[in-house]
């Protein structure tokens, strides 16, 4: 048989088109944001705030990719920090950057298949899409509220839109295991409402929504009593909204997975579509991202007006679960595209290989260079790292005036520290909010009053 | 060639095509991610049409005919003045109650001012400012739907008028929705009733509008359910 027929001009191209690649791994490395962003999470679960935010712009300039998730963790550290208004624009910005990127990039695709998915811009999990607009409400409301109502309708439109995506236009089951929602929109809504004295019946349809995802809250029972029957607070009263942040939220980390059936099969038709080749029967382990959560040893935050417990806060958005719940809906679309791209690398290789005819030294460097380029991909670890593991809140009605109110946290039916006691006024017939941020029983809290 | 190269041939070339595939896509990649863009809508273009829910294309004419009955019905019973004009009659409009299955989010406040500018640019009512009906119902600590109450309603109006605002007639506008399923289709009507109460006798009246909209899954599901040859 003839030797294969070799075009020098193809040998070049292909030549150079692996040098290309390696160029553009070797640019990649192997370092995830997850290892970049550990300092600077450390930092913020020692309270050191400055030193975090410090860190974290550091990385914001440095690594272009990392940009939108630093600045939501650059956002939590200036909303804690009393900068409402920075946390605010940030937030913002990220919010439209994120809207933008739900239109897929060809180029981001193409180049991922090449590198791995870090190379795409990270256009957000979905319950980082809802929290943003729920932290920007909150941020505003800490500030003068004109805009809150407008983030709470859009909080409601990113709900929808989330849970249409992942359900379809079947209606919402609670009891099954699947996500389920975020209740945090609609209270804030119905909270909001209630507070201006006439739409009650709007705050009764959203507490009503808050009630549908959260069948066991007896909390939400007396709201939505209370919207049905009677006003938002007695003449000469008004209401103190306790928002507290409490524990560790997700964040995600590399894992190394064995692809399943599932995943297998989507990634069959990617690799279908691009080219002839089929997948090799088996797949060794690749690297994906995984949420994981920090225990937590903080249960909820216990409410002191002058040195009277008045209850204790309820959780509203349990983060943790709705993370976990989401990456594990898109799980096989990304072990998929994990097992595509590998497949892809695989037979550049080999086709290089091929159509320049490599002797033994020179199919060996391929060889290495092939491992190397594999061995070079990293998982997308990107995430909106310093969430908190739940968001809970307490309503209480007080005479309009000042008064001291402390927060401690609760763990296994006991009382931790009691914060500093701090003034709040409340004023006659408006809301006044309070915002307590509570990683764990050792972390000094944090408090943040309300302007208005 | 000899006939037994052919399939190396092409196979090779099937290699190459892939492997061209590939590279071809870099340049083709100059990225669909698009930007977001905005535009006047013109005052004669009709309103966008709510696929899943009501809007604009509901809410306006359901507004423009409801009050446009109710001013014409009031102007009739208008008292004239000893100068020859007729004499305003004030009124406070309380609310917007949505008892709809569905929610209005930011249109509420819109149909509330939209209806408030309506009778405000009549000469059949004077209409009291929002303000000082929040104003009212803040300090009174009343819920809009308890001011029928006797006792309600004489506090209610005993504040607006140390207000300065003595009223003649309560205004509660209502809208509510009845749906019709048909497999996959529905029908909602979408009524929008204006109830106006004189708080010195009680003698009220209604005015309302309606609009039904039809909702599909296909394209033409309007067509199936509403055939337009019948």
């Amino acid at each position: 048989m003839n030797p294969p027929r070799f075009d020098v001009s193809l040998r070049v191209t292909l030549g150079l088109l692996l040098c290309q690649m390696l160029c553009l791994v070797s640019s990649i490395g192997c370092s995830t944001h997850a290892k970049r962003v550990s300092l600077s999470r450390s930092l913020f679960y020692e309270g050191q705030l400055q030193a975090c935010r410090d860190r974290l712009e550091k990385l914001h300039k440095s690594h272009r990719q990392d940009r939108d998730v630093t600045n939501l963790d650059l956002a939590v550290v200036d909303l804690l920090d009393g900068r409402t208004e920075q946390a605010e624009s940030r937030l913002k910005a990220v919010r439209d950057r994120f809207d933008r990127l739900e239109q897929e990039s060809l180029s981001e695709k193409t180049l991922s298949m090449w590198t791995d998915d870090t190379a795409r811009s990270y256009a957000g999990e979905d319950y980082e899409k809802i929290l943003i607009r729920v932290y920007l409400a909150l941020a505003n409301l800490m500030r003068d509220g004109v805009d809150a109502e407008s983030y709470t309708l859009q909080i409601q439109d990113k709900h929808e839109a989330v849970m249409q995506k992942l359900w379809g236009e079947a209606p919402v089951d609670t009891n099954s295991k699947k996500f389920t929602g975020l209740p945090i929109g609609f209270y804030l809504r119905g909270m909001l409402r209630e507070q201006t004295h006439l739409d009650y019946d709007d705050a009764l349809r959203s507490y009503s929504q808050v009630a549908e995802l959260l069948p066991t809250c007896q909390a939400i029972q007396g709201d939505i009593q209370r919207v049905t029957q009677g006003v938002h607070s007695e003449p000469g009263n008004g209401v103190l909204y306790v928002f507290a942040m409490v524990g560790r939220g997700p964040y995600k980390i590399e894992s190394v997975e064995q692809p399943t059936s599932d995943a297998l099969l989507i990634a069959d038709r990617i690799i279908s579509a691009v080219g002839p080749y089929k997948l090799p029967p088996t797949i060794a382990p690749i690297k994906v991202p995984k949420v994981t959560v920090p225990d937590s040893d903080i249960e909820g935050v216990r409410v002191t007006i002058h040195n009277q417990a008045v209850g204790s806060t309820v959780s509203i958005a349990d983060i943790d679960r709705l993370a976990l719940e989401t990456s594990q809906a898109a799980r096989n679309e990304l072990i998929a595209r994990a097992v595509a791209r590998r497949v892809i690398k695989k037979a550049t290789v080999a086709a290089v290989k091929q159509q320049t005819s490599s002797n033994g030294l020179t199919s060996l460097g391929l060889d290495a260079a092939g491992v190397a380029w594999e061995a070079l991909e990293s998982a997308d670890t990107r995430c909106w790292g310093l969430l908190p593991r739940s968001i809970q809140v307490l309503r209480i009605e007080l005479p309009a005036g000042s008064h001291w109110l402390s927060l401690a946290p609760e763990y296994l039916g006991q009382i931790g520290r009691t914060d500093a006691r701090r003034q709040v006024s409340i004023a006659d017939g408006r809301n006044t909010y309070v915002i307590g941020w509570f990683p764990d029983t050792f972390t000094p809290p944090r408090i943040l009053t309300s302007l208005y | 060639m000899r006939p037994d190269d052919q399939p190396v041939e092409k196979n090779v070339w099937k290699r190459r095509r892939w492997l061209l595939g590939l590279v071809s896509l870099g340049p083709l990649a100059t990225g669909c991610r698009g930007y977001q863009y905005g535009h006047i809508v013109k005052p004669t273009a009709s309103d966008m049409v709510g696929s899943h829910e009501a809007g604009s294309e509901v809410f306006h004419p359901l507004v423009d005919e409801s009050v446009g009955k109710l001013l014409s019905k009031q102007q009739e019973q208008c008292l004239i003045g000893p100068d020859g004009s007729p004499q305003k009659k004030t009124i406070c409009f309380v609310c917007v109650e949505n008892k709809m299955s569905e929610d209005i989010g930011d249109f509420k406040d819109q149909l509330y001012e939209q209806i408030d500018s309506k009778i405000l640019e009549s000469d059949v009512f004077q209409p009291v400012s929002r303000r000082m009906v929040d104003a009212a119902l803040h300090e009174t600590r009343l819920r809009p739907d308890a001011l029928m109450v006797p006792d309600n309603m004489n506090l209610f109006t005993a504040v607006l008028q140390r207000q300065g605002a003595p009223i003649d007639y309560l205004l509660y506008a209502k809208l509510t929705s009845g749906t019709t399923q048909r497999n996959s289709s529905k029908q909602r009507d979408y009524l929008l009733t204006l109830e106006l109460t004189n708080v010195h006798t009680g003698i009220y009246s209604k005015e309302s509008a309606e609009i039904r909209k039809g909702y599909h899954k296909t394209a033409l599901g309007s067509v199936w359910n509403y055939n337009p040859l019948k």
